[in-house]
């Protein structure tokens, strides 16, 4: 796990201009692993986050809360990390630079901030860069093991369910591990694997990196990468004969619209939602509708008290009690 | 003695005249290779603007499908590129300034248009490089032109002087 992780990082540094790499190669072994998040920022000391925690960088890759003490950022950096990170080829990313990110092999992900151009109301493209994050991604595989058994029932079917967490809690991560399981079909010995359709809009589940999901979404996957959710339902619905769809990050109403409409075509939806609590959501007026109408089955909750990925609680979507029998501690199998 | 004189003269008419067509022919090789880069930055464009392929991905197509005689030049800044890697695109372009200037007879000026290049490939939006490429092919009839003229004036005028020089010193030691 840890050389994976290691690998990984060294992987990342391919995409970060000289200067930068340089020191970043020097950051001590325990802390590349962890790693989660890397920002620079056009004449700000350059930025690493992990566990919840942020630091500078010195000269010699040491970590420190000083910022006088961490190695600056210029533009000039942030310019040939782009080029990098775009393979030279600014054109061939314009959609993705629109949505303000582009993936990398591996299925990391750059955010992109600077001077937003508009051209006939709708962004056209995203000018003078002038912040990037570079967020790593770490595939855990089978931290959905111990909760698989409250998705599924003995029907030989899944629940509807909603997982719910704040920000970098690793929802998606969990998501992603739902599906790879139920795709495979391993969370019992002799069960099937089921046929699920992911709605993929920010390349965030699969990581697809030029048609090739590059985390394990399983065997029986389909993926629509950078599909909006509605677009995605009427694609999935119309020929590719799902049993369950999966979306992250759903709030708006057209969402709603969508979960609807699969649920009359008779396949079962697993989705992220940002919250923290069930009035939380309830408190949200599209995603209200569909806790009232009693469409999900399944809630579970999400949050760090634990470290990244700890189960808060899960709760059945008929009464609303909770349904957890596991010991509140993470599940990231650290 | 005179088959010697003989042998010594046309010596040096041969060699005075090789030196007239070589320098002569730099002219029209200028030109074919300008009209050569012509057609491979055409392709460069397509590839770019209605491909929206990787640059490295994209040298290395014209350096295959371009002709062969420059097409080289493609491969060679794909090849500094990779091996760099330092983000920056037109020092991989300002590598290849000596093969221009040697082996493609290019001037100052064709190879400044060249390194033009380099600096705005693939740093903008498909639109954006579209005009640019617009611009550059546009600059690049010009040159071509120019390299017509200059072809035309020189290329005769070196032919000829090599063979009268190569006359001359004959005249001059017989």
């Amino acid at each position: 796990m840890g050389r994976k992780d290691l690998v990984t990082y060294n992987n990342i540094l391919k995409y970060i201009c000289m200067d930068l790499s340089r020191v970043l190669e020097d950051v001590p072994t325990q802390y590349k692993k962890i790693i989660e998040e890397i920002r620079l920022r056009n004449g700000s000391p350059m930025n690493i986050y992990f566990n919840n925690k942020d630091y500078f960088i010195t000269e010699g890759g040491a970590l420190t809360n000083e910022y006088r003490k961490g190695i600056l950022v210029d533009k000039e950096h942030i310019d040939e990390t782009f080029q990098l990170i775009s393979n030279y080829s600014i054109y061939a990313f314009e959609e993705e630079i629109k949505n303000g990110f582009i993936t990398l092999k591996g299925g990391h992900r750059v955010g992109i901030g600077g001077k937003v151009l508009y051209s006939n109301g709708e962004i056209e493209s995203i000018r003078n860069i002038s912040s990037l994050n570079i967020r790593i991604a770490r595939e855990k595989i089978g931290v959905s093991n111990k909760i698989i058994r409250y998705v599924t029932n003995n029907q030989n079917t899944i629940y509807n369910t909603l997982i719910i967490s704040p920000p970098q809690c690793g929802k998606t991560t969990i998501l992603r591990d739902l599906i790879r399981n139920l795709s495979n079909g391993t969370y019992d010995s002799n069960g099937r694997g089921f046929k699920i359709g992911v709605i993929d809009e920010r390349s965030e589940i699969s990581g697809m990196y030029n048609g090739i999901p590059q985390h394990n979404i399983g065997l029986r996957t389909d993926v629509l990468d950078n599909c909006n959710k509605q677009d995605g339902t009427m694609i999935f619905l119309r020929a590719m004969s799902p049993d369950i769809i999966a979306m992250d990050e759903i709030g708006s109403i057209s969402d709603v619209k969508s979960i609807h409409e699969i649920l009359k075509a008779g396949v079962k939806v697993i989705a992220t939602v940002h919250g923290d609590t069930m009035e939380d959501l309830l408190s949200k007026r599209s995603l209200g509708l569909l806790i009232e109408d009693r469409i999900f089955k399944r809630y579970i909750f999400l949050n760090n008290s634990r470290g990244v990925g700890t189960i808060a609680d899960i709760v059945e979507g008929d009464g609303f009690t909770s349904i957890k029998e596991l010991e509140e501690v993470s599940i990231w199998g650290l | 003695m005179g088959f010697i004189k003989l042998l010594g003269s046309l010596l040096i008419l041969f060699s005075t005249t090789w030196m007239g067509f070589y320098h002569g022919s730099r002219y029209s090789s200028r030109l074919k290779n300008l009209v050569y880069m012509e057609q491979c930055f055409k392709m460069l464009e397509t590839e770019i603007v209605y491909g929206a392929t990787p640059l490295p991905e994209a040298l290395h197509n014209i350096h295959r499908k371009g002709n062969r005689k420059i097409s080289f030049i493609f491969r060679d800044i794909r090849e500094h590129l990779m091996e760099h890697g330092r983000g920056d695109i037109f020092y991989s372009f300002s590598s290849i300034i000596k093969p221009l200037k040697d082996d493609l007879h290019f001037t100052a000026e064709d190879i400044e248009l060249f390194l033009s290049l380099g600096r705005v490939i693939g740093s903008s939006s498909r639109r954006d490089q579209e005009k640019n490429f617009q611009l550059i092919l546009n600059q690049i009839g010009f040159l071509q032109e120019d390299a017509k003229d200059e072809r035309d004036k020189h290329e005769r005028l070196f032919k000829n002087l090599g063979i009268l020089t190569g006359l001359a010193i004959i005249i001059i030691l017989l």
